[in-house]
């Protein structure tokens, strides 16, 4: 190839709005343009509502604009064109204050700057007459602020579109801003995490939290069999059989679990989907089936997912880091059942010391064979030692004394399965709202049974989320041997009654919160999964080192 | 940012079926009924905001509106002061169907 060809590209025209974000931090711009997530913050609709009052209140002519320049590559709605004394001269209301110069006189914030001027020179272009200013009315301390618009203002314009454009093309998240008093009022901080950023690249830094301490929404798990799912107005509507519909305002809710046969209308997926609840299907028997998935666009997270996931090398330093992970917590996990026993059994002794002698081993780990047959080593080891942690007053029934599978073969290892597979479909409902891809994981090999990347997630969680309440809640005999089990020939499954106590144990587990280790600010387990997820994808932004440290205490 | 959310009273008189039907079906979405015309909402700065631009939409210069948030203090001292089933507790954060 000698001659390159420059393909001519149809690039989309920017947003003004979108100018005003890059200026405010570029990563905000980034997120919103490139990755499409979009959230509207308070002050947008209370700047939509200041609109619609001033256009009754002013009684004036509102020119309502949608205009677009090509040559620009600027598209924006003027909605407050005024003319005075023959110059058109557009305006920009905003609720909030001015900013204040070290004399404490009024100006204009840098981003409504950058603003008011785009739209000064798309007037301009598109329209094809002069404008001299813009004007910018602050309505919380009711100062009207001028923007000569010349020369200058042009190139500043020229500029940032130019910025915008490299910015669409871009393959990474720009850094996160110096400013860090920014992020308190950006509406994306939970996305993009500015402080656990700051924290991977400098260890000294103590992030203040901007990520929401606990999940707000409610998760409703619907256990009857023949129970309905509809929706009325803007409420999910709940009827068991024989009884008056139960409704729960959908704001209300984050999660809808439908276990065996309960139904859900075409209507009320419809309307789940574009409030962002995330629907599961369990089985009767327990078994994780799948979710609904709603994820638009944003292809661009699942793009560096893609890249960072076949790189073997990263991947392997991601395995590590989750066997270690999940080795220390079940090792742990023994430490603690420990200390409570009166006399420790010999057992427990040896495989708490061997546990430790193949989680150095995991270290030197070349390949993902090793690190699956040292696991596989860990596990066994564990779940020889967890009998030793059921107190002695516990009936034999509820004892166990190997993991069995696909079917459970005794209570304990029904308990089991049944947290396992709540707990994969909370780690596949953050893994599909953070909008990665569940079916490529670092470790775990595509298999029928479930998406690889919630396995290998999982792996976190699993001693802290059921393992624990599992023997906590046999040792405080909240068990009905007979009541709360199905015995079938060799299987066994929980019924009914038992299901309905562990989704609440298991909930109110979940509930539960403590400060991680590695940001060092307290959360709920319930947040943590989606944390972890987050954290997880800022291992290949660049960001990397907070993933996979959290333990038993 | 963890947004801080706060217990809201929302109360309305609305002058037309059609309109009071909107509003009432947009306000069961985002908490319950407390009294005729009156809802308790669980609500963030942002989600206020939303629910009041889109009440807005719905709602003319005749209808009545007010928005009235209760601090901890208040919601605290409810019970003390009231009938027992005034104000039901707060969810558990799940709920087993």
């Amino acid at each position: 190839m000698t001659s390159v060809i420059t393909p001519t590209t149809e690039t989309k025209t920017i947003r003004v709005s979108a100018l005003h974000a890059l200026a405010y931090c570029s990563r905000l711009f980034y997120l919103e343009e490139v990755e499409e997530l979009y959230t509207q913050d308070a002050a947008v609709f209370a700047g939509r509502r200041l609109h619609a009052e001033l256009e009754k209140q002013e009684g004036e002519e509102w020119e309502d604009l949608y205009l677009e320049s090509k040559e620009l590559g600027l598209r924006g709605r003027v909605d407050a064109l005024r003319t005075r004394d023959g110059q058109t001269i557009p305006y920009e209301h905003k609720r909030g204050r001015s900013h204040r110069d070290q004399n404490k006189q009024p100006q204009a914030w840098d981003s409504d700057r950058a603003q008011i001027l785009a739209y000064c020179y798309l007037i301009e272009s598109a329209l094809g007459i002069t404008v001299t200013e813009g004007r910018i009315r602050y309505h919380a301390d009711n100062v009207l602020i001028h923007v000569p618009f010349d020369d200058e203002g042009r190139n500043t314009v020229k500029e940032a579109i130019k910025r915008a454009n490299q910015l669409r093309v871009s393959p990474s998240r720009p850094p996160v801003t110096e400013n860090e008093r920014l992020c308190q009022r950006c509406s994306l901080a939970p996305v993009c995490l500015p402080e656990e950023a700051r924290l991977a690249h400098n260890k000294e830094w103590e992030p203040i939290r901007l990520f929401p301490k606990d999940e707000e929404r409610e998760v409703i798990h619907v256990l009857e069999p023949g129970t309905a799912v509809g929706r009325t107005g803007e409420q999910l509507k709940i009827t068991r059989r024989g009884q008056s519909p139960e409704k729960i305002p959908v704001q209300q809710v984050g999660q809808l679990v439908l276990h065996s046969f309960s139904q859900i209308s075409t209507q009320a997926l419809h309307f789940c989907a574009r409030q962002q609840v995330g629907v599961h299907f369990i089985s009767g028997g327990g078994r994780y089936v799948g979710s609904f998935d709603t994820r638009q666009g944003s292809i661009q997270r699942r793009l560096g997912q893609y890249r960072a996931l076949s790189n073997p090398e990263q991947c392997l330093a991601l395995a590590k880091q989750l066997v270690k992970c999940r080795g220390q917590g079940q090792r742990k996990f023994l430490m603690r059942g420990r200390r409570g026993l009166k006399d420790v059994s010999a057992k427990l002794e040896t495989v708490i010391k061997q546990m430790k002698a193949l989680l150095k081993q995991v270290e030197k780990a070349q390949s993902l064979e090793t690190l699956l047959g040292l696991e596989g080593n860990l596990a066994s080891l564990y779940f020889s030692g967890l009998p030793c942690l059921i107190a002695r007053e516990v009936p034999s029934s509820l004892r166990f004394s190997k993991r069995t599978r696909r079917p459970p073969e005794d209570r304990f290892n029904a308990l089991l399965s049944f947290g396992y597979s709540l707990l994969i479909k909370d780690v596949t409902n953050a893994i599909l709202a953070v909008g990665l891809e569940p079916a490529l994981g670092f470790y775990h090999q595509p298999r029928s049974q479930a998406p690889p990347l919630a396995l290998d997630l999982m792996e976190i969680f699993r001693v802290p989320l059921v393992d624990l309440i599992v023997i906590g809640s046999i040792n405080r005999k909240q068990w009905e041997v007979e009541a709360d089990f199905e015995v079938r020939g060799t299987q066994v499954w929980l019924s009914q009654s038992g299901r309905e106590k562990f989704v609440g144990l298991y909930e109110h587990r979940k509930q539960e919160s403590w400060k991680h280790p590695a940001t060092g600010y307290s959360l709920t387990y319930r947040r943590l999964i989606e944390l972890e997820v987050r954290l997880l994808e800022k291992e290949w932004l660049g960001e990397g080192g907070l993933f996979g440290q959290l333990n038993v205490r | 940012m963890a947004e801080p959310k706060h217990w809201y009273l929302i109360c309305y008189d609305i002058r037309c079926q059609k309109r009071w039907r909107k509003a009432y079906k947009l306000l069961g979405g985002y908490g319950e009924r407390v009294q005729y015309s009156i809802f308790r909402c669980w609500l963030s700065q942002r989600s206020r905001e939303k629910l009041r631009w889109q009440l807005e939409q719905i709602l003319t210069a005749e209808d009545e509106l007010l928005f009235v948030r209760l601090s901890e203090q208040c919601v605290r001292g409810l019970s003390v002061y009231n009938r027992e089933d005034a104000w039901s507790p707060q969810g558990e954060g799940y709920r087993i169907i």
